[in-house]
């Protein structure tokens, strides 16, 4: 079966953990820079009528007394990784979607645990109590995230593939992958719920949303959707360095960020092998946090040159930093590179492309190069003639 | 509710390349489209059907344009005859 865990306003609570007791006041995520949009709420906040997505002033006119906490990305990133650390620590192989939604196999784990609920029971366990985890299963991903959507905090619930098709049919059409104008629009239509979408006529909803609204349909009617894709489990590997003030100075911060560098490239976890994605995080004043990922056009172990790649990053730092962290996201596989006497014809080319590929990889995640096969070039109907096929070997 | 984000579609599943996509087409009497998107049609350079898989239960029958717009693009729309709507999709 696969499994999904949900954690509603995860992003909230994240930025309210060094201020929990807030959880139990009206208090929502401020917009971003230049945006007017909320971002998630809290119980207490949505009990008195703020909903995620309000514009600020219509917030502040429903609940005068809401309390705005700054967005701290950083945070999240963290939480979320912690999380998921546990849960592979626990043996689950995970496939994270975004921060707070997570899918992962129940297949090998269940004897492990005996059983499907004390499995999920202790990858609720895993992601810890205060957090209220949502955990569902079912022999679908669309199914088991809506369980686990249902379910009530801490609580795991299991759909068997008989029930699905009933469970689905009542809950709102959220749950289906659409864009927003597509929900909008079918509720234009009087259509609200997975069910009335399913009953449809396949042809008609092909015309009027597309293929993302025929796979929807197609989802809503129990067709098997896509299987868990687990990450590979990344090694922690970071440095972090404190400083005593505030430091807006570039050429300090550059300083700092040469010394880390010169940690983590002794750090022995790292086996000789060479930094392919690399993130540079401060803590700034006031609290809110910031990061810029990189991606190295080549694995490199040099220091000249992955300070010349990240110190061009700290030039964007919105204020001044506290903390300094480095982390490396992903490595390469080789610990160096063999040099030919005569290159094979070709054979540098190839290399180079299979390069570019894996940096494409790492900087965009699984499914970001693809293949494009030609399955009927003579056929008249254009879309029959080719498939894209990702290619993440 | 934490509503399905598009991105869980899994990065392993091979997509059709070149579907077509819904367009805005205002057209003449007798079929020929004067607006695309919003934009005048300057000339219909090409016309051409489409008309197979009549054998399963989904037939295709289409009605194909290739047409140049007053800003100078030049794109292919079609009038798919089952579905009564207008596509664009490159030929």
């Amino acid at each position: 079966m696969i499994a999904a865990i949900v954690i509603q306003a995860f992003d909230l609570r994240a930025a309210l953990r060094p201020r929990p007791r807030l959880q139990a006041k009206p208090a929502a995520l401020a917009p971003l820079a230049g945006e007017t949009l909320i971002g998630s709420v809290t119980g207490p906040a949505a009990a008195l009528g703020v909903r995620p997505g309000m514009r600020l002033g219509e917030a502040l006119a429903t609940c005068p007394q809401l309390e705005l906490v700054e967005q701290d990305p950083a945070a999240v990133e963290q939480a979320w990784e912690e999380i998921l650390r546990r849960l592979e620590d626990a043996g689950f192989q995970v496939e994270p979607i975004e921060p707070g939604i997570v899918y992962f196999e129940t297949k090998g784990i269940e004897r492990l645990y005996g059983g499907l609920e004390p499995a999920l029971k202790r990858a609720l366990a895993a992601v810890g109590p205060t957090w209220d985890g949502r955990a569902g299963a079912a022999e679908r991903r669309l199914a088991a995230l809506a369980a686990a959507n249902v379910a009530r905090p801490g609580q795991a619930l299991i759909v068997s593939d008989d029930r699905t098709r009933s469970f689905l049919a009542p809950l709102p059409l959220q749950l289906l992958p659409l864009e927003r104008e597509r929900y909008e629009e079918l509720e234009e239509l009087g259509v609200r719920t997975i069910g009335q979408l399913a009953g449809l006529p396949g042809a008609a909803v092909a015309d009027r949303l597309g293929p993302d609204g025929r796979r929807a349909w197609s989802l809503a009617r129990g067709e098997r959707d896509s299987s868990v894709a687990p990450r590979r489990p990344v090694a922690a590997l970071h440095e972090t360095l404190e400083f005593p003030e505030a430091v807006g100075n570039g050429l300090t911060l550059r300083r700092g960020l040469a010394v880390l560098v010169d940690r983590l490239l002794a750090r022995p976890e790292r086996a000789g092998r060479p930094p392919r994605k690399v993130a540079v995080w401060a803590r700034l004043v006031g609290g809110a946090s910031w990061r810029r990922t990189v991606t190295l056009r080549e694995p490199t172990a040099d220091p000249a040159r992955l300070r010349a790649a990240l110190g061009a990053k700290l030039t964007e730092l919105p204020a001044p930093a506290l903390k300094l962290r480095l982390e490396v996201s992903s490595l390469a596989e080789h610990t160096g590179e063999q040099l030919e006497l005569v290159a094979a014809e070709g054979e540098v080319l190839q290399h180079r492309l299979r390069e570019g590929l894996r940096q494409v990889r790492a900087a965009v995640g699984a499914g970001g190069v693809s293949t494009v096969v030609e399955v009927a070039p003579w056929s008249r109907i254009p879309e029959a003639r080719a498939v894209l096929v990702p290619r993440d070997d | 509710m934490v509503a399905h984000t598009r991105s869980t579609r899994s990065s392993r599943t091979a997509r059709r390349l070149n579907a077509p996509r819904p367009a805005l087409v205002e057209s003449h009497a007798g079929g020929l489209p004067r607006r695309v998107n919003r934009q005048d049609v300057s000339t219909v350079c090409e016309e051409w059907r489409v008309v197979d898989r009549w054998w399963t239960e989904e037939p295709i029958a289409r009605r194909y344009f290739e047409v140049v717009l007053e800003t100078g693009e030049n794109t292919v729309v079609f009038h798919d005859d089952d579905a009564g709507a207008w596509f664009t999709q490159r030929a």
